[in-house]
């Protein structure tokens, strides 16, 4: 018997003992795990925090990758990747920490969520046994939750978010491979200083310009415009950039704990879009609003009135741009109109980051600022 | 500090707007512009002429002439170094070039450099002053898709924002900068995609730099391969560069081509793939071998079994850039592992 074919006997065996927990299927069985080292304690420490995601659902049969999860169906717990994935061992001291919220569901996630995981990664970080955390979370809002961490977590070690776009139980799943691939890129050094950082799909992307553009491909996470910043490849994590906005040790508003954030929503434009909507957020005690702009940040006429009408009563108005791509610009038009450019930012980050930039004041002067620099 | 310093950069960047009417009360920036000739330098016999515009040239004075909005953002004078389609460009036009590049960026007033260029080879040129200038000032080379002469020509904008990207304090430290249709793309990584259009150059998967835009020059990455005053290479002394040659890889290739380089006096080649029994005859001759890959984006990684074959990794540059990044490593050292190193840091 060929080694290979005994390894696949044993694989065979493994299975049927395993049959009824359903591990992740793709992970070649007949490849040697990679060498794990004698003295582990020269490995890095890397934390694996879960918040939950596809990349911690089950999904049955295996060729089920869109209408997983749900109320009652198993999850996969943390220690479910680290035993479905022995070559972790290889390349970190893998320490896991449970994050998810009740329902184990993003878009059930609240701000109370991202305070207590933004508080958690600030005492990890300091924590000098530790090179870096990675973080799984659902897709959808990832982005935004990055974005967050970006700001307020002050630190300069690896904070890589990762998920996958099929449950870790699914055909071809993505996710056993994304996760390797994000403690790699936590346990890089090259990786320090660069922000909250994003892995999946062997890219490596900044928390800020990151968005999902795909609802079920792989390749759904781009920084859109400026591209990604490396790469996760067989050989070795590569960089080639280093993002030059403010974020983590150099953020005014790391390490600071925001148990509540200023109300600011969100408005999209289209034609014909009402002002009524705008309107009813500043009833509803919004403090600032995002306007989601048609071409390079246009709102109709009944939107404007409504802008002008919320800015009588105090509210901070930033506009940003459905196209996708490109900038809100600095114009004189837009300075007298009171309207803050939302630089190239989503809506969703754009709240963000005013929402934390509405902690200090409704300054316009200081808001602007913020968005220059963030 | 840090906060009062950005805002005045910021200010700073914010120039256009302000522009015009008032005269500036500060001295500009001194801005060097280095011609070498290109679509951009090209007339055509009329205005929809849009390829083969070969009816006139025109000259640094002319191109600046054309361009009176530059006085408002920067002090801007000349040095023609060529007049020539990008295909012509050839070592002695860019020796030339970098020494004159470093000659202004060493003066104490100058601010930066910009050089026109055909678009063809413009990402070859720029990766190789990336690479040889000595100043952290800024340098951009800029093009245009379409001739002097033409109907919603491109030149223009693309020449003022480049003045402007040069001129701007916020592009120091950047590396040699590629600036056309408003975006900013660092030299190494950035590639003509495209015969006509004006989106052509792009850095694929990484994306550009920042933006020219109106408000200000604005950007969101700083590339951290090494470059400009954190290089190694230096051409001050040298009039030439050793020969290196590129082969395409496809289906049956027999290694025709890596021999004929190798008579012809090759001391690199950059593959795009491999012929096993080629190599070894161009490696028992001295020969360096560079691999890079023919698809456009995506590393060749580094294995164990290439290096065992002396076999250089190009990483993700492309051929074109891997031979000018040989030709250099080779002015330093002819050990494979050395310029394996040298690839993984440029």
């Amino acid at each position: 018997m060929t080694s290979v074919a005994y390894h696949r006997c044993i694989a065979a065996a493994c299975w049927l003992l395993l049959a009824p927990v359903a591990h992740a299927q793709e992970i070649p069985t007949y490849a040697p795990p990679p060498p794990i080292p004698a003295d582990t304690q020269a490995l890095p420490t890397i934390v694996l925090m879960s918040m939950g995601g596809t990349i911690a659902s089950r999904g049955t049969p295996r060729l089920n990758i869109t209408n997983y999860g749900g109320k009652g169906v198993p999850r996969v717990d943390p220690q479910d990747w680290v035993h479905d994935l022995p070559e972790l061992a290889g390349i970190a001291n893998v320490i896991i920490e449970d994050q998810r919220a009740p329902q184990d569901r993003t878009s059930s996630e609240t701000h109370e969520d991202f305070a207590r995981v933004a508080k958690r990664l600030n005492q990890l970080a300091a924590d000098p046994r530790i090179a870096g955390i990675v973080v799984t979370h659902g897709t959808n809002t990832m982005a935004e939750t990055a974005y967050y961490m970006n700001l307020t977590v002050n630190t300069d070690k690896p904070i890589v978010f990762v998920g996958s776009q099929r449950p870790w139980t699914g055909l071809s799943g993505d996710g056993p491979r994304n996760l390797y691939d994000a403690v790699r890129v936590a346990a890089s050094p090259e990786a320090r200083g660069k922000g909250v950082l994003h892995a999946m799909n062997q890219f490596i992307n900044t928390a800020r310009d990151v968005d999902k553009t795909s609802a079920y491909r792989v390749n759904t996470f781009k920084g859109v415009d400026v591209g990604a910043i490396g790469f996760a490849d067989p050989d070795r994590v590569r960089f080639y950039r280093e993002p030059v906005r403010r974020h983590t040790t150099q953020s005014e508003f790391a390490g600071k704990d925001y148990s509540s954030l200023p109300p600011v929503e969100v408005a999209y434009a289209y034609r014909d879009a009402p002002g009524y909507l705008i309107d009813a957020m500043v009833a509803h005690g919004a403090k600032g609003i995002v306007v989601e702009g048609t071409g390079a940040g246009s709102a109709t006429s009944s939107q404007t009135e409504a802008i002008k009408r919320a800015q009588a009563s105090g509210v901070v108005v930033v506009m940003t741009a459905r196209t996708d791509g490109g900038r809100v610009q600095d114009t004189p038009r837009r300075r007298e109109a009171l309207i803050v450019p939302g630089d190239n930012l989503k809506p969703e980050k754009a709240r963000i980051l005013l929402q934390l930039a509405l902690t200090q004041s409704s300054d316009l002067a200081n808001v602007t600022r913020i968005f220059n620099e963030y | 500090m840090i906060r009062s310093l950005l805002l005045s950069l910021t200010l700073l960047c914010a120039a256009p707007l302000a522009s015009a009417q008032n005269a500036p009360a500060v001295a500009l920036p001194k801005v060097k512009l280095f011609t070498t000739g290109g679509t951009i330098q090209s007339k055509g016999a009329h205005r929809q002429k849009l390829m083969e515009y070969s009816d006139g040239k025109v000259g640094p004075a002319e191109l600046i002439a054309d361009l009176p909005e530059l006085k408002d953002i920067a002090d801007v004078s000349y040095t023609e170094i060529s007049n020539v389609g990008s295909p012509s460009v050839n070592t002695e036009i860019q020796l030339r070039l970098a020494k004159e590049i470093n000659a202004w960026l060493a003066l104490p007033d100058s601010a930066g450099a910009v050089v026109t260029h055909g678009t063809a080879t413009l990402e070859e040129t720029a990766f190789f002053l990336n690479l040889v200038v000595k100043s952290d000032k800024p340098v951009v080379v800029v093009g245009a898709m379409r001739p002097f002469t033409a109907v919603s020509r491109d030149g223009p904008f693309n020449l003022y924002n480049a003045v402007r990207t040069a001129a701007s304090p916020t592009s120091r430290g950047m590396g040699v900068l590629i600036v056309l249709n408003d975006e900013i793309n660092a030299a190494r990584d950035t590639t003509k995609s495209n015969t006509y259009r004006m989106e052509t150059f792009v850095a694929r998967d990484l994306g550009p730099l920042g933006y020219t835009d109106s408000d200000q020059i604005v950007y969101y990455r700083k590339p951290t391969y090494r470059h400009t005053t954190r290089s190694e290479f230096d051409v001050s002394t040298l009039t030439t560069l050793p020969r290196v040659d590129v082969t395409y890889d496809y289906q049956e290739q027999d290694g025709t081509a890596i021999d004929a380089f190798v008579a012809a006096g090759a001391k690199g080649l950059v593959l795009t793939g491999s012929n096993a029994d080629a190599v070894k005859r161009a490696q028992a001759k001295g020969v360096l071998i560079v691999n890079s890959d023919r698809k456009g984006a995506g590393r060749v990684v580094e294995s164990a079994k290439g290096a065992s074959q002396n076999r250089i990794s190009a990483d993700n540059l492309p051929p074109q850039k891997a031979r000018i990044l040989l030709r250099l490593a080779l002015t330093r050292t002819q050990d494979p592992k050395e310029i394996q190193r040298m690839f993984n840091e440029y």
